[in-house]
């Protein structure tokens, strides 16, 4: 008859992250879907790569977000669209960098600083040197970011510049409200759902 | 699955137990035994530690899960405490209250869906080829077996766990409210099953709101509150505390509330039935009519 | 709703052609490599032609229809949009000779060929990409597609995660669609302002994240329950093995890679097209 009561580590950690990896993907595929239903002016099909970082980690989102463009690679937008993975990775590490750094709580002013710094002037960065060096770059196949690539191309003559005023343009508003969405819901979720330290 | 005897496939021996994130101790020092053939009914209210104590069957906790425990749990001689989750798959079968949330998400049909457990264990394709085969059989998804598994009604899900489980051909079955979530035609598939598992002497621990129901088949009953033994012993004896149970929030069978309504109101002494076979047995012979 | 969830269903077409029986390793390397050969050259002929073998490979295994639907939503408008607008003067910065002239409202504008050249060279690059993918995911079916990524010894948990995702997506969707319905009975309305609409969205998104969040809890002790973490190898019900047919078809490949090579090496980089190297490009 032992009477002691001993301490135990959990093991269950490990299986959740391998479950809540291809919710994420999920996730992001389904908040892409509903967007379209609402018609919300966002992409909103990657906000659940940050959640996926807040509550389970970097890895988490990281890979919760790269499976999410492998399978619309597969099925949606055609194969070697998977490389955007990598932007998702990106969005990721931002995420995890501002979670880290203390800067979610929206009442900061530091967040806001960081989001828009971070999302709008950083990311679209990433992502304007794979467009160039994987697609080829040009007008984005939406007539306002277009004209906004010809408007710079033609002022500056300048291509990659063109490309990136464009993709800022589009990101600066939707990764933001993604962050601040994903936020906004990691907040209301129970304690013993978190995994991320 | 082996006949009635006297081997103890469970001993339960002051298991305490506290999840990580709480102050509070979810088991206070619980004691019981199931030999191999038995089926034992956990009863209590929400809350009452039931659920966790189907996971400490199994090694979910304190395996998965972490936290403070004391005491122990041996399941056909081997202690949960020192062995792993995946270990124990083969001896105890956990059967949860969610039909979909229950489904692997690996397995495409049926037919993969209850050789996954098998498939983990990395068991050779003969062997899983004809368990699964016998597994579906038993519960009676014949037909199905190429269909998605998210494809299936509450019921076909919940026989679809089962199976699963019985698959890997485990001394005991647990099922922590196994009927919770279904509609009564789910209800009544799902109870079909497990009663023919213990009419042929399955060993069996069911958490279980529906009294009226597992009280035809339980050998014994163990009624907890707030993470104690409040109650134990065969199930007639337990069920017989008809205050008792109401006081925690239990209802009795209606037939054995009737008795005992009977009893205090009309001072007519009878043997208290649990079951409505049972009942009318007893009263139409009290009322002299066969 | 559903036009996301119903692109989803483009699975496997079950028909016995040796498209089907080769060995899904091997087509997922004719997609690389033709991909990779595609980018080293810059030639929107070459491009054409493997699009057009790829295709009669797809008649042939009659999975052509998803990769031309495809293919017409993805690749043709793009070539529509990017054309006009790169081959036009301030479209492209290398802009610089003219093969013909264009009428807009009245004025005349150069057409360059650099622009035009860009503008189709690389959607075509793509278009070699998806088809040839396509054409593996559409002729090898789930099993086999799993057996071939075991085999591959991609590690089990990530397999999981990729057959997962693919299940629990039209779940999530339907409960989102409950969920919608729900809120659409307490009064929610789409004809609204920006900030209503995020509102809105939070409304389906935040219940749903919580929903799946305990699903994911409840799946996980399930799948540890029924030996998920078992230190031993998984057996899967299906072996991916080499035959004859696939050696032929890389013996094919082979081939092909060499006289490409002969190409690149004697005539150029763009041997049918004469296009000139822009950077990048």
């Amino acid at each position: 008859m032992s009477s002691e009561i001993k301490e135990i580590s959990p093991t269950g950690k490990a299986i959740i992250a391998v479950v809540l990896i291809p919710t994420i993907a999920a996730l992001n595929y389904v908040g892409g879907v509903i967007v379209e239903a609402l018609k919300a002016p966002i992409w909103g099909d990657t906000w659940a790569t940050i959640l996926g970082t807040l509550i389970g980690g970097f890895w988490v989102g990281a890979i919760g977000g790269f499976l999410y463009n492998i399978i619309m690679a597969l099925t949606v937008w055609g194969l070697p669209s998977w490389i955007w993975g990598f932007a998702n990775v990106a969005i990721a590490l931002i995420a995890y960098f501002m979670m880290k750094m203390g800067w979610t709580d929206l009442k900061k002013p530091m967040t806001w600083i960081a989001m828009i710094v971070l999302y709008g002037i950083l990311y679209p960065a990433f992502t304007t040197a794979i467009s160039i060096l994987v697609f080829g770059g040009g007008p984005l196949y939406k007539p306002l970011a277009a004209a906004v690539y010809t408007a710079v191309l033609s002022s500056t003559g300048n291509f990659v510049l063109a490309n990136y005023v464009q993709n800022m343009f589009t990101e600066i508003i939707d990764k933001p409200i993604s962050f601040i969405i994903s936020v906004i819901i990691a907040q209301r979720i129970p304690k013993r759902f978190i995994l991320a330290r | 699955m082996g006949q009635r005897g006297n081997e103890k496939v469970i001993i339960v021996e002051n298991l305490t137990y506290a999840y990580p994130t709480s102050k509070d101790f979810v088991l206070k020092k619980v004691n019981f035994e199931v030999h191999r053939g038995e089926v034992l009914a956990i009863l209590g209210p929400n809350g009452s530690g039931k659920s966790t104590l189907c996971k400490s069957l199994n090694g979910l906790v304190p395996h998965f899960y972490g936290g403070r425990y004391g005491g122990k749990v041996i399941i056909d001689g081997q202690e949960v405490l020192n062995t792993s989750v995946s270990q124990l798959a083969t001896k105890v079968g956990l059967v949860f209250q969610d039909p979909e949330d229950q489904i692997s998400g690996l397995a495409l049909t049926v037919w993969e869906e209850v050789a996954f457990g098998l498939m983990m264990l990395g068991k050779p394709k003969e062997e899983i080829r004809q368990r699964v085969e016998e597994a579906i059989r038993y519960v009676g998804l014949e037909g199905l077996e190429k269909r998605s598994p998210f494809e299936l009604s509450g019921g076909q899900m919940q026989r679809l766990a089962i199976a699963t489980v019985l698959a890997l051909r485990p001394d005991v079955i647990v099922m922590d409210e196994p009927t919770a979530q279904l509609d009564p035609i789910g209800k009544f598939e799902v109870l079909s099953v497990i009663e023919k598992l213990a009419n042929e002497g399955s060993t069996i621990v069911i958490a279980e709101h529906e009294i009226e129901e597992v009280a035809y088949f339980a050998d014994k009953a163990l009624v907890l509150f707030n993470g104690e033994v409040i109650a134990y012993g065969p199930v007639r004896e337990v069920l017989r505390k008809v205050d008792e149970l109401k006081s925690i929030g239990i209802d009795p069978p209606s037939v054995t509330e009737l008795a005992h309504a009977i009893k205090k109101e009309l001072g007519l002494e009878a043997e208290y039935p649990i079951t409505l076979e049972e009942a009318v047995k007893i009263y139409s012979e009290l009322l002299g009519v066969s | 709703m559903s036009v996301g969830v119903s692109l989803l269903k483009k699975t496997a077409v079950e028909a016995d052609t040796f498209v089907q029986r080769l060995d899904g390793r091997v087509k997922f390397l004719y997609f690389l490599w033709a991909t990779v050969i595609v980018y080293i050259f810059y030639d929107p002929y070459l491009n054409l032609i493997f699009v057009a073998v790829t295709l009669a490979m797809a008649f042939y295994a009659r999975v052509a229809k998803p990769i031309l639907q495809t293919l017409l939503i993805i690749v043709v408008p793009w070539i529509a949009f990017a054309v006009p607008i790169l081959a036009l003067p301030f479209g492209f910065p290398w802009n610089k000779t003219i093969i013909g002239y264009i009428d807009v409202f009245g004025n005349k504008y150069p057409v360059y060929l650099e622009g035009l050249g860009w503008g189709i060279t690389w959607p075509l690059r793509i278009a070699v990409a998806i088809s040839s993918a396509l054409l593996f995911f559409l002729t090898t079916n789930q099993a086999k597609l799993v057996a071939t990524l075991f085999k591959m010894k991609v590690p089990f948990k990530l397999i999981y995660m990729v057959v997962a995702t693919f299940q629990f997506i039209p779940l999530l969707a339907k409960e989102a669609e409950t969920i919608l319905q729900a809120q659409v009975a307490r009064g929610l309305r789409t004809d609204v302002g920006f900030v209503a609409k995020i509102k809105n969205y939070l409304s389906v998104v935040i219940p749903l994240t919580l929903s799946s969040l305990n699903k994911v809890q409840i799946r996980a002790i399930t799948l540890e329950s029924r030996g998920f973490s078992a230190p031993v190898k998984k057996t899967l019900l299906y072996e991916a093995r080499l035959m004859k047919i696939d050696y032929i078809f890389l013996s094919l490949m082979f081939v092909s890679t060499a006289v490409l090579a002969w190409v690149y090496v004697n005539i150029g980089y763009s041997p049918i097209a004469g296009l000139s190297w822009i950077w990048g490009g």
